[in-house]
């Protein structure tokens, strides 16, 4: 009887899905490339990145390289919250309301102090940090992927807001505009099936 | 009994994960690339709105295809969270009726005028778009492009609108306007 209780409970915990908070290794890379990869193929990521990194190139010169600075710094501290075992709830959620304001100041395209631009950016390297929980099984294999997504999460940003500065500088920079209505049209279509799932 | 039980646990082991993203990335992005292009009565705004910013000038040329793109993408979040809208069909057609006749007629309002126009509009061919996401699609792949598809549609729309630099290719901009806005006509006359 005792067994059968057992073996009940074990066919309940076997259909139990487990949390949907991590995500799987971008294209089933693991490790360090993995992590490198993995701010480019989790689209929250991608859309809050592209539109903080075109946001500041749209701004350059008369912004120096602090916003840029401040989000390396921020993403390296959120992902040592990860690595030391804590979860903070709706980083994901967090990154597209960024993407979506700051894709909407891409649009408006007007001058703005710097210190907004270090706000957004310390927000946005935080929430990448923080919604970068790896799913994987050893320790070392975690502490690798959380390596690579400092460095892909940087080389994102820092690639996005040299593209950013040339964008603007062509046809009186609306192409950057137009990039960013894109992108916070896109974040507003995610957030909104978000909520439904 | 003892084998059961260790069968069900292995099994419990091997359950697949819930997984924080689903669906195929790239049948996602061609799902919506692919929606207003095969929608007659989309293209047929999507480039009237083009044709119009064309016609405009700056700073029209520009704004129509940021504010479009911006409001769809709430009329989008209401069709996606089931929040009905009447007429959203008859309002599609009646965009291409409504700005292929401003091309047609080379109308010139202000701009805050021209954009709420292209704006309203908007709300219905977002939310068509939005209702639509098929179910188990990855829903950024398809978002971003139904919104990448829908500009490059607009782009389109400029690019012939450019002609409207010369008298014959004014002619011929306003004769598409005519064109979009009798098509316009046909998707509503089936709409309703």
């Amino acid at each position: 009887m005792r067994a059968a209780r057992v073996a009940a409970l074990a066919a309940a915990l076997a259909t139990m899905p487990t949390a949907a908070l991590a995500h799987p290794p971008p294209l089933g890379i693991p490790g360090f490339f993995g992590g490198l990869l993995h701010p480019a193929f989790v689209p929250a990521h991608l859309l809050a990145i592209c539109a903080v990194g075109l946001w500041i190139g749209q701004q350059m010169p008369a912004w120096g390289r602090a916003a840029p600075a401040t989000f390396i710094l921020a993403l390296l501290a959120g992902l040592g919250v990860i690595a030391l075992g804590r979860v903070p709830p709706f980083a994901s959620e967090a990154l597209l309301l960024v993407a979506m304001a700051v894709g909407l100041l891409v649009a408006w395209a007007r001058s703005l102090p710097e210190s907004a631009g270090c706000v957004f950016a310390a927000l946005t390297g935080l929430a990448v940090g923080f919604d970068s929980p790896p799913e994987v099984v050893s320790l070392r294999e975690a502490n690798l992927m959380l390596l690579g997504t400092g460095f892909g999460g940087s080389l994102l940003m820092v690639a996005t807001v040299e593209a950013g500065s040339r964008l603007a500088r062509l046809w009186h920079g609306v192409a950057v505009r137009v990039l960013g209505s894109w992108i916070a049209a896109i974040a507003v279509l995610v957030f909104a099936v978000q909520l439904t799932r | 009994m003892l084998r059961l039980v260790l069968g069900v646990g292995l099994a419990a082991l091997i359950a697949s994960p819930a997984l924080a993203h689903t669906g195929d990335l790239a049948g996602g992005f061609a799902s919506g690339f692919l929606h207003p292009l095969f929608g007659p009565d989309h293209v047929a705004a999507m480039v009237a709105v083009g044709l119009w910013g064309a016609f405009l000038g700056p700073p029209a040329i520009y704004s129509l295809p940021v504010v479009f793109p911006l409001v769809m993408a709430l009329g989008g979040a209401l069709g996606i969270l089931g929040v009905p809208l009447p007429g959203v069909e008859a309002g599609v057609a009646a965009s291409a009726i409504a700005l292929g006749l401003m091309v047609a007629l080379g109308a010139r309002p202000q701009l805050w005028i021209a954009a709420v126009l292209v704006g309203l509009f908007a709300i219905f061919h977002g939310h068509a778009h939005g209702a639509e996401l098929p179910a188990g699609a990855d829903a950024a792949a398809y978002s971003a492009g139904f919104v990448i598809a829908t500009g490059l549609l607009h782009i389109a729309g400029i690019a012939f609108g450019l002609l409207a630099r010369w008298r014959a290719g004014r002619l011929a901009v306003r004769a598409a306007g005519g064109a979009i806005m009798l098509a316009g006509v046909v998707f509503l006359s089936r709409a309703v």
